[in-house]
């Protein structure tokens, strides 16, 4: 508010003695500074409560590592392919076992590994073809060899290999995505 | 400002709202209206920042309640506020109406003025009332089907239930009701009055005491800006900390359990409403009408008429004292009900039990939202409860053959009570029953021992022996134990099928530990084993089926059956 409002200095009508002008200064001072104190007290525990999403996590979508089956299950002859089932987290909501993906995983040099079925060139899922023994993207014909290496087609790089743990005979699988069609396998 | 004022004339705009004379000058008594007008504003941004988060459906009206009180930052104060500030909104409202009736404000030539301050008051009202229901909580829950039952019960008032809540019974067109009703219809309606209230307001400025002369009157006058404007501006600073330090106190507002239609809960209205409730209490059946409609229509009625009902010739209060004591008395009336519901209350045994289990309740849910709620909303909450989740882990693998808490099979042993001393002399006595095994296909291994082989004594002796065999020595009858130990030696033939000693192979279970929760798991990993069932067990195996934090979890839910 101006200190040059048109109703500064006396009161316009009455007799009554006009009050001095630093007890007016005063007055609106005291207006300014209560007021905005009563504005505070809803705006700034706003800025807080609007802006939670930009600090906190409110969608999450199986992080952790997600099980996937025995480890008897898997063997070097054949990959195979798993779904991957986790709790889905959006604000208040919960939703339990939502496939959030798939993998194939084999075992390859004694060690296993788990490749995401999403295509690096963009974005299908592969399969396996146990004729040649290579993984085929059945969109733009890339292809790739048991160790993930891309054999023919478009595809920029490897398969996206997940994180694999293996515990008391259980298999888990953490899931990513990465982004398409560059040759850096990059978190999305 | 200059830049702006030639463009937007913001000076003669500002100037038009706080130029203005105050009569008799700026007086404390003069800012309730004000101090509204700043609550409801307050509300308002308040609202808007609660609907940040709040989402009005049956299914996720409560779980976005307890998710942004319970877990977004400072929802816990802002949500609070607006509870307290309802609250507020109608302690001040009230003392604006007293305010105005000491005064004689109501009189010719403010009528106007009076009837849509009335008309506001309502509104205040029916924002709480519509405001209660919105968590969706067992509170305002059943609070408000009380109200709406009331609109049910007068005569045509069927219908109006029936648009109010969106048909029959409540569910989500009841909450898009009330929250299109809470949000945009009611603040909307008061926004129109009040805009009504304060053009009519400035037509004929304050009402000053009515013992000042003219003289005094204008000897005295001061501007609103900054003289009353001040008072206002401390008057809102004064009420605006005693809501933060309530809202900090009380740590925001309650939020109890997801509402629940098959529960049973004490329900009470808001404490501004309590008289309301007390007053109900008095009129029965057909006289309830009195209560619910006629009383409280008769003295809305009289407010109104009130301009015209004053008929002395002036504001002095003495000439007035029929119409202060009619308020006065009505006031009187309204603090008396409002005391005897809550002195009713605290001496009622029932009423604090169900308070006191209500806010249980509502804890728990509340640890339990904290998880994410389960799509369908509201008392799915308690499913994240380990508990619930074992009992739907019994329902989909275990319930087929057996029972607990009353539901299942009976292909296989009831739990209830299992392993109990009485469920153990049971199964000895009769094995075959329906409640042990007698359900089970073909499960004839175990001979009944009737009385005249054990009497009632030794069998006492012999379960006493059981339950110490299972490793927790703590609450057994040592005496006792040494007795059975002597019949089991000598006298009973268990012996023969059943060893005592961990890992001794028998026909029957070996009963080292037998009961136990580690016990149970493993037959429910795998019941075939040698010192278990061995070549007798036909319980289906679920070392495979299930993980072992599953099966330790359906183990306990087992044993702790017999603990109930």
């Amino acid at each position: 508010m101006s200190e040059q409002d048109s109703s500064e200095g006396a009161p316009k009508t009455g007799g009554g003695a006009p009050d001095d002008p630093s007890r007016r200064r005063m007055l609106k001072v005291g207006i300014g500074v209560l007021g905005g104190g009563v504005a505070a007290v809803c705006a700034v525990p706003a800025i807080g409560f609007v802006g939670f999403p930009l600090t906190h996590e409110v969608t999450s979508s199986g992080d952790g590592f997600l099980t996937v089956g025995k480890r008897s299950q898997f063997s070097a002859e054949a990959p195979v392919k798993v779904d991957l089932y986790a709790s889905r987290r959006d604000a208040w909501t919960r939703v339990d076992s939502v496939k959030v993906g798939s993998a194939w995983v084999l075992e390859h040099e004694g060690k296993l590994v788990a490749y995401s079925t999403t295509c690096p060139h963009l974005g299908c899922a592969v399969d396996f073809d146990g004729n040649d023994s290579v993984f085929k993207c059945p969109c733009h014909r890339s292809e790739f060899k048991l160790d993930g290496v891309a054999a023919s087609g478009p595809s920029p790089r490897p398969l996206d290999t997940l994180e694999i743990r293996e515990e008391e005979g259980l298999v888990a699988i953490r899931f990513q995505r990465f982004r398409q069609g560059i040759a850096e396998k990059v978190e999305v | 400002m200059d830049w702006l004022d030639d463009r937007i004339g913001i000076k003669a705009l500002l100037g038009g709202a706080l130029d203005e004379d105050v009569p008799g000058g700026a007086r404390m008594r003069y800012v309730f209206g004000s101090v509204l007008v700043y609550l409801f504003m307050q509300q308002v941004v308040l609202g808007i920042l609660l609907a940040f988060y709040y989402s009005p459906s049956a299914a996720s009206a409560w779980a976005s309640t307890a998710y942004l009180n319970d877990q977004v930052t400072g929802g816990w104060f802002l949500r609070g506020l607006h509870h307290h500030g309802s609250s507020a909104m109608v302690v001040v409202t009230v003392l604006h109406l007293l305010q105005v009736v000491w005064a004689g404000a109501y009189r010719k030539p403010r009528e106007v003025n009076w009837w849509s301050g009335l008309g506001m008051a309502g509104i205040v009202l029916a924002f709480a009332l519509t405001g209660y229901l919105l968590p969706w909580d067992q509170k305002g829950y059943w609070a408000t089907q009380v109200a709406t039952g009331i609109m049910g019960t007068v005569p045509g008032g069927e219908p109006m239930q029936q648009l109010v809540q969106g048909g029959h019974e409540y569910g989500n067109l009841t909450i898009t009701r009330f929250f299109a009703i809470h949000v945009f219809v009611l603040p909307l309606a008061l926004a129109g009055l009040l805009g009504l209230h304060l053009w009519v307001f400035r037509k004929h400025g304050v009402t000053p005491p009515a013992d000042l002369s003219e003289e005094e009157l204008v000897q005295k006058t001061q501007p609103f800006w900054p003289n009353q404007l001040f008072l206002d501006v401390l008057a809102m600073a004064l009420c605006g900390a005693a809501l933060v330090g309530l809202t900090v106190y009380t740590h925001g507002a309650e939020l109890y359990a997801p509402a629940d239609p098959a529960s049973n809960f004490v329900a009470r209205p808001e404490w501004y409403f309590l008289f309301l409730f007390q007053l109900l209490k008095y009129f029965d059946g057909p006289l309830q009408i009195i209560a619910t409609v006629i009383i409280p229509g008769a003295v809305a009625a009289v407010l109104l008429a009130l301009p015209f009902l004053d008929r002395s010739p002036d504001r002095k209060p003495r000439g007035r004292m029929k119409v202060l004591a009619f308020v006065g008395a009505l006031m009187a009336g309204v603090v008396a009900l409002t005391a005897l519901a809550i002195v009713e209350d605290a001496n009622k045994e029932s009423y604090r039990e169900g308070v006191e289990l209500a806010k249980q309740q509502a804890e728990r849910a509340r640890e339990l939202a904290k998880e994410g709620v389960l799509p369908a909303g509201g008392t799915a909450v308690f499913d994240n409860d380990p508990k619930q989740k074992t009992r739907l882990l019994f329902q989909e693998h275990c319930a087929t053959c057996h029972t607990i808490e009353g539901k299942g099979g009976n292909e296989a042993p009831t739990f209830d009570g299992y392993g109990t001393r009485e469920w153990l002399t049971a199964l000895v006595r009769n094995p075959a029953d329906k409640r042990f095994f007698g359900g089970a296909k073909g499960h004839d291994t175990m001979e009944p021992t009737p009385k005249d082989s054990l009497s009632d004594e030794q069998l006492a002796a012999v379960v006493e022996y059981m339950v110490y065999l299972q490793g927790d020595q703590s609450e057994v009858d040592k005496a006792l134990v040494e007795k059975g130990k002597t019949v089991w030696e000598n006298d009973a033939e268990c012996s023969g099928c059943h060893e005592v000693e961990a890992g001794a192979e028998g026909v029957g279970p070996t009963l080292a530990g037998r009961g136990t929760t580690a016990w149970v798991a493993r037959v429910i990993a795998d019941s075939s084993a040698p010192d278990l069932f061995g070549d007798t067990a036909q319980m289906p195996k679920f070392g495979d089926k299930l993980t072992q934090e599953q099966i330790t979890a359906l183990a306990e839910f087992v044993t702790s059956a017999g603990t109930q």
